[in-house]
């Protein structure tokens, strides 16, 4: 099928003052097929009227062209009709005559009858049936915009260009407006383009979003498909579950632009003291239990001890945050989950490999499977029993994790292939993050969720779901999160490298011994770092292994100990296995020089021994125990082990090629 | 007036609470059966509301539901057809200095300077303070809505934000125990509309007065507000119900889209607007 518009590496550059130019857009590509209903989003001065201007054939591209029906755009042509803000109605004409004005210019071949029934018609459409004799300046903003979106179909268009149509509106009148014009373009099939602002009225309206980053130079920087069924009604989008995670992608991605622009204009510089390389560091966090080691090597002075004396913690609400910091080099290190220096080693952020070395395992469990209390009472306690449930449903169910990459998304699907139930095919997956995963629980749009604490003793304490299993049942003393820097800044920053795996080892230690406890529990709470009720936050051993709804279970944590943070191969070994398993990446062929890339044991055990604490430095030779009774160990062939695995997808084994190692 | 303190922090609940900050005192705007007709056409229809001292409460509700005509009684500016409206217990017959109005365009006026249009209001209700003390008080509020540097701007050098704030700040120089906010951050765009938004909070909490704020966006009232009060349509509309916003103050935009409570509440007031009382022009 061929795209009715086609915009081909274009870029728009403006001249300015004084022989210089602006390069306003580049290397934007876009193809838009018949009936869709696509929106330009971004921020002030990121382009987007212009790319919507070059379509109309407004403005010209300095470079690449456009494409409308086959044919290159050089000006403008009543097959793109344009609604802009402010209406543009002849004032001393009424609703009739400034839709005829139009109707007679461009479908003037027609019989005057046959004119007159396209004019009424399309009054009617836009049900200004009773005001078709007023004019502009006794019509309401949304009526007057009626009458622009009226004229603009009544000459039958192949494309609809609306820029910002709604914005003069207040949001209520937005709302409503919006409603009318969905079911006009659904029942016409008009192609449609939208420049906006506006998240909700994005989600609500288009098929897919196009997201374009911050001038000068702006890009496209992501295409979302919105995938919630037509005909659509406002709250039947708002309760999908796709809803929040699609406004929470975009407005994730415009704050992402804002804060783009804040880093650029205060780069930073090394600030190297005592003997390290960079004493200022920008550490990334996701407030979640799991982030009591860098709360308290920061509240405990730690870092200062260890000479990191200007060390700033950066709070994301989403591990998509930390993967972009890592990547964008804004974040010098960061919390991430177990499996995402892997993940991004082999290329699972944008087909892009970027080498993540882990020389620190922070955390060890803290993990749950929570599903929604009806599961419980109808005697759902187990997988098994899960999947004797799902065989005999029809519609759907929805369970919600937070990253491709972490333990949570394996460990869940380990924990439903293990039972018999594929993660893909008998249930769906959805990325969530983790606060909407509850609102998502209570309203029902999903049946549960894979999260780290205190998410599923909130659930449970909140009447909703309840933990069906937690690290004890899945895989007890799993990693959780570890320590993430870059290859480059690891060998560009060798000392800092080490004193920051000195302090949070220390922070690690001292998470561990229980009289410390409470005194966390509270510091955690604090709005920088969890913002929550301290009733939700534990720490401790749990007492209860069994799920029961009257006693709350909670995943606990381990900070500290043998062979618990010193970074594992096999663990990494068999994370790899995994992402391959569900096809997130290939199974590298070289995986034995990836492991050594990821796995830093040099730096943690450099730091362990100048803390003094040798203990944490044996190797581990047991190998992962895993609840099914398999075992995975450090000699085992990796793709035997995946062959041997009943639900898989159909995994690719491929060379990961590397640069070499160097400094950034 | 120990509220305010409850606002900056809400770890720090140590303050005592004196004895004259009761329930009943401490309402500083009460509508009661408050009814308002124009001929045979009803507006408001039996709207009851206290408002108590230091809070802040956002109004919604579609075109035509009276929102404007309630911010108008309590400014004194029209007088209900039944019932009352009260500012603390004296009833509220004209507009006065101690309940003070932003509108969305400003209204600023266009030949005088920043400094100027903050000026006449100080001069105008102050008459008796002394010259210094009048200019320092229109240098301290231009200071807090971030405007040190265009006091000698006049409004067309200005942009649409930074005219809002000099409203804001003509409003609040004048030390009101009531701000009545109409729809003001509706002209803007939305990165000036949430610079705004965090601005006016850091506003309210320094200055202790009491707000009543007109909305059309829900994520606004969910950010800024106290309670949410959301009116059914006209005509004869009336409150149809009431959000309380539970969210620790001080507000980070980033943390409340982390607490559950705000998708349920986002979606009471959506299904409120949309479904039980959805409005068609």
């Amino acid at each position: 099928m061929t795209a009715l518009v086609t915009v081909a590496q274009v870029a728009k550059q403006f001249p300015l003052a004084g022989g210089n130019s602006y390069l306003a857009l580049q290397g934007i590509n876009l193809e838009i097929q018949r009936g869709e209903f696509i929106s330009f989003i971004g921020h002030s001065g990121c382009g987007k009227s212009t790319l919507l201007n070059m379509i109309a054939g407004l403005d010209q591209p300095t470079h690449g062209q456009v494409w409308v029906g086959g044919r290159l755009v050089k000006q403008p042509g009543p097959d793109r009709m344009v609604v802009f803000q402010n209406y543009s109605l002849l004032p001393w004409l009424t609703v009739w005559d400034n839709i005829a004005l139009a109707v007679e210019e461009v479908l003037g071949h027609l019989s005057p009858v046959e004119q007159r029934q396209i004019i009424q018609q399309h009054i009617n459409l836009v049900g200004l049936t009773a005001a078709k004799d007023k004019l502009p300046a006794h019509l309401s903003g949304g009526m007057r915009q009626r009458v622009a979106i009226a004229r603009a179909l009544a000459i039958r268009p192949e494309v609809l260009l609306l820029d910002e149509p709604f914005g003069a509106l207040d949001a209520l009148t937005r709302g409503n407006l919006q409603e009318q014009l969905m079911r006009i373009c659904e029942e016409h099939q008009v192609t449609t383009v939208m420049v906006t602002h506006d998240v909700d009225e994005a989600v609500f309206l288009s098929d897919r979003i196009v997201m374009l980053t911050n001038g000068p130079g702006s890009q496209i920087g992501n295409i979302l498909t919105v995938d919630i069924p037509r005909p659509r009604r406002r709250m039947e989008v708002v309760k999908h579950p796709s809803y929040y995670s699609l406004r929470s992608e975009i407005i994730y991605f415009l704050n992402q632009q804002k804060r783009i622009k804040k880093m650029r204009s205060r780069a930073m510089t090394a600030v190297a003291r005592h003997g390290l390389e960079k004493v200022n560091l920008e550490l990334g966090f996701v407030p979640l239990t799991a982030c009591a080691p860098l709360a308290v090597a920061q509240e405990k002075g730690l870092f200062a001890k260890h000479g990191l004396d200007e060390v700033h913690l950066v709070r994301e609400s989403s591990w998509r945050g930390i993967v972009d910091g890592l990547v964008g080099g804004y974040l010098d290190a960061a919390q991430t989950p177990a499996g995402l220096p892997v993940w991004l080693t082999l290329g699972g952020h944008q087909d892009k490999p970027l080498p993540i070395v882990s020389s620190l395992t922070m955390t060890r469990n803290g993990n749950g499977i929570t599903l929604a209390q009806k599961f419980y009472q109808q005697g759902i306690h187990t997988a098994s029993q899960l999947r004797n449930y799902l065989q005999e449903q029809t519609e759907p169910h929805i369970l919600g994790m937070v990253h491709p990459a972490s333990m949570h998304n394996l460990l869940l699907r380990y924990w439903l292939a293990a039972a018999g139930i594929d993660p893909d095919r008998d249930v769906r997956l959805k990325t969530i993050p983790p606060a909407q995963m509850v609102a998502d629980l209570k309203a029902g749009t999903i049946d549960g969720y894979c999260v780290g604490e205190p998410w599923n003793v909130r659930a449970a304490l909140e009447g909703l779901g309840f933990t069906v299993a937690t690290d004890q049942e899945l895989w007890l003393d799993h990693p959780a999160k570890v320590l993430g820097v870059r290859e480059d800044w690891g060998m560009r920053y060798p000392n800092t490298h080490i004193a920051l795996v000195k302090a949070l080892l220390e922070a690690c230690h001292y998470c561990d011994q229980p009289q410390h406890r409470e005194e966390i529990r509270h510091l955690l709470a604090r709005p920088e770092y969890l913002g929550t009720d301290v009733r939700y936050i534990y720490l401790g051993e749990p007492g209860k292994l069994t799920c029961e709804l009257n006693q709350p279970e909670y995943a606990h944590h381990r900070f500290y100990g043998e062979g618990l943070n010193r970074p594992s191969r096999t663990e990494h070994l068999w994370i790899m296995t995994q992402l391959a398993r569900w096809g997130d990446v290939p199974f590298p062929r070289n995986w034995l020089e990836i492991l050594e890339r990821v796995c830093r044991v040099n730096v943690f055990t450099i730091a362990a021994r100048e803390l003094g604490l040798l203990g944490t430095t044996q190797t581990s030779r047991s190998p992962i125990r895993l609840f099914d009774g398999s075992e995975f160990t450090s000699n085992q062939d990796p793709i035997d082990y995946l062959n041997h695995l009943a639900i898989k997808r159909d995994f690719s084994v491929a060379e990961i090629v590397l640069e070499r190692p160097q400094a950034a | 007036m120990n509220d305010i303190f409850r606002k900056v922090n809400p770890m720090q609940t140590l303050t005592p609470v004196t004895p004259e900050t009761t329930v009943a005192t401490a309402d500083v705007l009460t509508f009661t059966n408050v009814t308002k007709r124009y001929g045979a056409l009803v507006v408001l229809d039996g709207v009851n509301l206290r408002i108590k001292s230091g809070e802040f409460i956002c109004i919604i509700g579609h075109s035509g539901c009276g929102k404007s005509t309630l911010l108008n009684l309590a400014g004194g500016f029209i007088q209900p057809s039944g019932g009352e409206v009260r500012l603390r217990d004296k009833i509220i017959t004209k507009p006065g200095p101690d309940r003070m109005v932003v509108f969305q365009n400003y209204s600023l006026l266009p030949w005088l300077t920043v400094f100027e249009n903050v000026f006449l209001a100080v001069d105008a209700v102050y008459p008796r303070k002394r010259l210094p003390e009048k200019r320092a008080m229109v240098r301290e509020y231009l200071n807090l809505v971030g405007l040190g540097e265009a006091m000698e701007k006049k409004p067309p050098q200005i942009s649409g934000g930074m005219k809002q704030r000099v409203a804001i700040a003509r409003a609040l120089a004048i030390q009101p125990q009531v701000l009545l906010l109409d729809e003001p951050f509706g002209a803007l765009d939305a990165i000036t509309k949430e610079e705004l938004q965090e601005e006016l909070l850091t506003i309210w909490n320094r200055s202790k007065a009491t707000v009543l704020m007109i909305t059309h966006d829900i994520d606004e009232a969910l950010f800024l507000a106290d309670r949410l009060v959301m009116m059914t349509n006209g005509p004869a509309a009336t409150i149809g119900e009431i959000l309380t916003i539970p969210f620790d103050r001080p507000r980070n935009r980033e943390q409340i889209l982390e607490d559950p409570r705000y998708y349920d509440l986002r979606n009471q007031a959506l299904s409120f607007l949309y479904e039980r009382f959805a409005h068609q022009e």
